[in-house]
């Protein structure tokens, strides 16, 4: 239930016949999991919290660093040093006090995923590497919780929407190998990570309200420096190590 | 007859052996990477497809390199 004032601060988002009082009570119940608050993290928490989603699980191990914030706008100068965590509650707190905001200052590794994405509707994915995807994928087959990726190098962007048992899965387009070494960060620009994020964000709601997420069963590339996005239809891998083995649902 | 066929390779014009596999293309534009994507005729193909698929003349590939920043 809305209160007078959720009602008015939602008003015009619920003038989208998708959305109206329903699709926002269903926004309003919804869980979701940031793991990560950089880049991608501070805009997809920031639209999200702003939209109204009723809880938001803010996992990230560290702390907030001055060349993070050429990007990373949930956090400000005064925040350096603090938990990005515990910085982004804050901010999201002040935006939008009709939330809840758990932060969790962790890791995220096979032995903690699942208790981090546990009650969560959507697994929104602002990591910063590919190991912690694996991880958050296997957890996303296992428990059934779509996976909404997303990525950035300097001007270029990737995102896709992984339904277990419908789509890919992050593994069945980047099988899990083992990690060598540390790759150095790549460059990151802050409107391709705002660009890729909001695109989340919007398959985000669109989840959570119960429409089809358009990222789902493509590869949706953007580069910033030709301005240009591809689309790129994806199957699943009948090879699979991670979702192969999981049915479709029957069609009805 | 020709030993080439002329492709496009993301966006530009190419030649290359007749015959020549996406494993092939791989090779021959050094776009070896663990994580590459591969666009065929606008289809992913999985890298357990990359030494039987052929490419023949008209075709469109394209070497994608996703992104894992965040």
């Amino acid at each position: 239930m809305l209160t007078t004032e959720e009602t008015r601060r939602y008003s015009r988002q619920m003038q989208l016949p998708e959305i109206g009082l329903k699709g926002q009570t269903k926004i309003a119940a919804g869980r979701v999991v940031i793991a990560g608050l950089g880049g991608l993290g501070s805009i997809g928490a920031y639209y999200l919290a702003a939209a109204g989603v009723g809880h938001l699980r803010l996992v990230d191990r560290d702390r907030v660093a001055l060349d993070n914030l050429n990007r990373q706008i949930l956090h400000a100068s005064a925040d350096i040093g603090r938990s990005k965590a515990a910085s982004a509650a804050e901010k999201l707190t002040r935006l939008n006090p009709h939330c809840r905001f758990e932060a969790i200052e962790t890791d995220i590794g096979y032995g903690n995923v699942e208790a981090l994405i546990e009650g969560c509707n959507v697994i929104f994915d602002a990591t910063d590497n590919r190991a912690t995807r694996q991880v958050l994928n296997s957890a996303s087959v296992k428990k059934r919780v779509p996976f909404v990726y997303g990525g950035i190098s300097g001007w270029e962007g990737t995102a896709s929407t992984f339904i277990p048992g419908q789509t890919p899965c992050f593994s069945c387009l980047f099988p899990p190998m083992a990690e060598t070494v540390e790759a150095e960060p790549p460059p990151a620009l802050g409107p391709t990570a705002g660009l890729v994020a909001s695109l989340q964000c919007l398959d985000t709601l669109r989840l959570l309200i119960g429409l089809v997420p358009r990222l789902a069963g493509r590869l949706q590339q953007f580069s910033g420096s030709t301005m240009e996005f591809r689309t790129l239809p994806i199957d699943r891998n009948p090879h699979c190590p991670v979702c192969s083995r999981l049915q479709c649902p029957s069609s009805p | 007859m020709s030993t080439t066929v002329r492709i496009t390779v993301n966006g530009l014009p190419e030649d290359v052996p007749f015959f020549a596999t996406l494993a092939d293309l791989i090779d021959l534009f050094q776009e070896m990477d663990r994580d590459l994507i591969v666009e065929h005729n606008g289809r992913f193909v999985f890298p357990q497809g990359y030494a039987a698929t052929k490419v023949a003349d008209g075709d469109h590939v394209e070497f994608i390199h996703p992104n894992f920043g965040g």
